[in-house]
């Protein structure tokens, strides 16, 4: 371009002879190749740039990076890897950038153990039937400690553990070596488990079983990852399902009798103690009353006893009459009957009904005894 | 053409040095294992990573095998216990190449599929023999002292890398583990069938369980109910014998006249008695009563 306005106006050249062409012509040719060696040169600075600028390597946040120098890693001691963010590495046959997603949780599921069926014919509730017996090339099962069948899959989350060269360099498919892991640790649960409790009575301690066996196991492969989370879902045979689940009903029934048992316990129990209570309590207030009445009566003694001892005849006499005055004004009904020497004595007759009637006692008329006293 | 020479020598003597490089030399990547071999026979066996020499192409050629852990599955297949049963068992094992200079001739190029074929043959005769020595309850058993799991993958895999080093294929076994267990298609249904009947029995059981307990839990109340109600009985009537010793005291007050005393107590008494609605028949003569009468009706009864 820097070239282009030292050339003469090609109009020039044109007119003259066959010699200003040919000129013209080899000093086009030199222009042209001037300026491709000039757009190679170009080509080859990017180029070079580029190259060098291949080093530069970011390393996003959920990863660690590693730096392998003719296939030798760098940063081998455990929390030596790369942080997250751009990093300089040299260009490709020498340094290799490896990205290592530790910190990111990655999951793998065991369904060696679980029944034959798509995801999407579970989730429609369009299983096929489940049929007397069970094929092993197409239905998963495990086994339990008393030889019963039961399904079992489960979801592992886990996370890569520092410095995560293990896991990352030892193993070809580390992702199915923690699944077959996994597997293990569901078939090895299981036979150490009777149903019901793998199902129902210990389902934690059956997960935790898992758990632990996979802990032993992560260890001794060698794994390098650490077990975030497991999921397990432990059914009964689909076959089955209506027995288990009578089971499962037998034991709700169950608890409901001992509930009514025991209201039943708590209610006696609380009557019965009302009542002893009342009875203490009566108890208590016939003993009190049984002394006040003793009490009064001995202070009533000390108050008399003098004027008794004073003329003892006198004193009886008196406090008769009085009682018996009283007892006479109280009295509902007064007879009076005088006594008869020598002669039998009056016939009385009373008719007693529940509840008495006072009114009607039948003596006879007293006319009639003055009559045959005469 | 002065200007641009010494230029032209330092990129034409770089590109000279990358393309020796290429030629001379080998990278042995952390994952891998190489072997070289002069005019074809392995001579040299790699195992660190890094850069290393080599004399160029007609001469030496490098191999590089992946040194990682495999995963090798084996088919699901029956096996008999010793005492008889037929058990399906699926095991699993990481496997690698531990001497390559072995592994490479011994496999067409180092091929890990047919490594793998070969190793299935070894577990498969593995974990038929270890198998047909454990009966079914080594296995399968409640009585957790009786099972041999993790002892049968260790048999298993003890056979299996003594296999494997007898063969000579020149890979080890790392680890082995099943992977499933599980019985013929038409024992599982013999299965089934007593699990059915197995649940009854639990079914009863628990009934007959609910209904113990219950019962057991109202004869417990009952009784402690009478207990509770005898204990206040006794406790009422120590309470009134305690108050008839309270009483007693008071006695030595009336010993001082008993007749007075005899007589209070026969009074009060006697209006206790009479206090409700009565009816009196009494003879006129009685003590205050004979005021009523005339001083000579009295002789006047005759």
């Amino acid at each position: 371009m820097a070239d282009a306005p030292p050339t003469p106006p090609p109009s020039d050249p044109s007119a003259r002879g066959p010699d200003p062409l040919m000129d013209s012509g080899a000093r086009a040719l030199a222009d042209a190749l001037r300026s491709s060696f000039v757009i190679v040169r170009v080509i080859m600075v990017v180029l070079v740039l580029i190259f060098l600028g291949s080093g530069l390597q970011v390393v996003e946040p959920q990863d660690r990076g590693l730096v392998l120098r003719f296939g030798r890693p760098v940063q081998t001691s455990p929390g030596a890897l790369l942080e997250p963010g751009p990093h300089w590495a040299l260009p490709y046959p020498i340094d290799e950038m490896v990205r290592i997603p530790i910190g990111q949780v990655q999951s793998v599921s065991s369904s060696v153990g679980w029944y034959a069926g798509t995801a999407a014919q579970e989730a429609s509730g369009q299983l096929p039937p489940p049929g007397p017996s069970l094929d092993p090339a197409r239905e998963g099962y495990v086994l339990t400690a008393d030889e019963n069948i039961i399904h079992v899959r489960g979801t592992l989350r886990y996370r890569i553990s520092e410095p995560g060269l293990s896991y990352q360099f030892d193993f070809a498919d580390a992702t199915n070596m923690v699944r077959n892991a996994f597997d293990n640790a569901l078939v090895y649960a299981a036979v150490h488990y009777r149903v019901d409790d793998a199902l129902t009575r210990d389902a934690v301690g059956f997960r935790e079983q898992v758990r632990m066996r996979l802990d032993q196991l992560i260890g001794l492969y060698g794994l390098g990852i650490m077990v975030d989370q497991v999921e397990l879902q432990v059914v009964p045979p689909r076959r089955l399902a209506a027995p288990f689940a009578a089971v499962l009903e037998a034991e709700i029934n169950r608890s409901r009798t001992i509930n009514d048992a025991r209201s039943y316990a708590s209610r006696t129990v609380s009557q019965a103690r009302a009542e002893a209570e009342a009875i203490k309590s009566d108890g208590t207030s016939k003993r009190k009353r049984l002394v006040e009445f003793v009490a009064a009566e001995a202070r009533r003694f000390e108050q008399l006893l003098p004027s008794y001892e004073r003329n003892p005849e006198l004193f009886v006499q008196q406090h008769k009459t009085e009682v018996l005055l009283r007892v006479l004004t109280n009295a509902a009904e007064r007879i009076l009957l005088p006594a008869r020497r020598g002669q039998k004595p009056y016939e009385l007759r009373l008719q007693l009904s529940r509840a008495p009637k006072i009114r009607n006692p039948v003596p006879p008329p007293p006319p009639d005894d003055h009559g045959d006293e005469h | 053409m002065k200007k641009r020479n010494p230029l032209a020598m330092v990129i034409g003597g770089i590109l000279l040095v990358v393309f020796g490089l290429l030629l001379f030399m080998y990278q042995v990547r952390v994952t891998e294992v190489a072997v070289v071999t002069t005019f074809g026979k392995p001579t040299r066996q790699v195992t660190e990573p890094g850069a290393y020499f080599k004399w160029p192409w007609p001469f030496q050629k490098v191999h590089t095998f992946d040194k990682r852990i495999h995963n090798f599955e084996s088919r699901f297949e029956q096996g008999f216990t010793s005492d008889g049963y037929s058990l399906l068992i699926m095991v699993y094992a990481g496997w690698r190449i531990e001497d390559s200079m072995v592994f490479f001739p011994r496999f067409r190029g180092g091929s890990l599929s047919e490594a793998e074929k070969s190793l299935e043959g070894l577990v498969r005769n593995a974990y038929n023999g270890v198998v047909g020595n454990h009966p079914l309850s080594d296995f399968i058993s409640t009585d957790t002292n009786q099972l041999k799991y993790v002892q049968i993958e260790q048999e298993i895999l003890e056979r299996v890398r003594e296999d494997a080093a007898a063969s000579g294929y020149g890979v080890e076994v790392a680890f082995l583990g099943i992977k499933r267990l599980g019985l013929p298609e038409s024992v599982t249904e013999a299965v089934f069938k007593r699990m059915e009947s197995e649940r009854q029995v639990l079914i009863d059981e628990i009934k007959y369980d609910g209904e113990q307990q219950a019962s057991a839990i109202r004869t417990a109340a009952n009784l402690e109910s009478a207990r509770l109600v005898t204990e206040a009985q006794a406790e009422a009537t120590r309470l009134i014998s305690q108050g008839q010793a309270e009483a007693a005291k008071y006695f030595e007050v009336f010993e001082r006249n008993p007749k007075l005393a005899n007589f209070l107590l026969k009074l009060s008494g006697l209006e206790a008695f009479l206090k409700d609605k009565t009816t009196l028949v009494l003879d006129p003569n009685t003590s205050p009563l004979e005021l009523l009468l005339n001083e000579p009706s009295t002789p006047s009864g005759d």
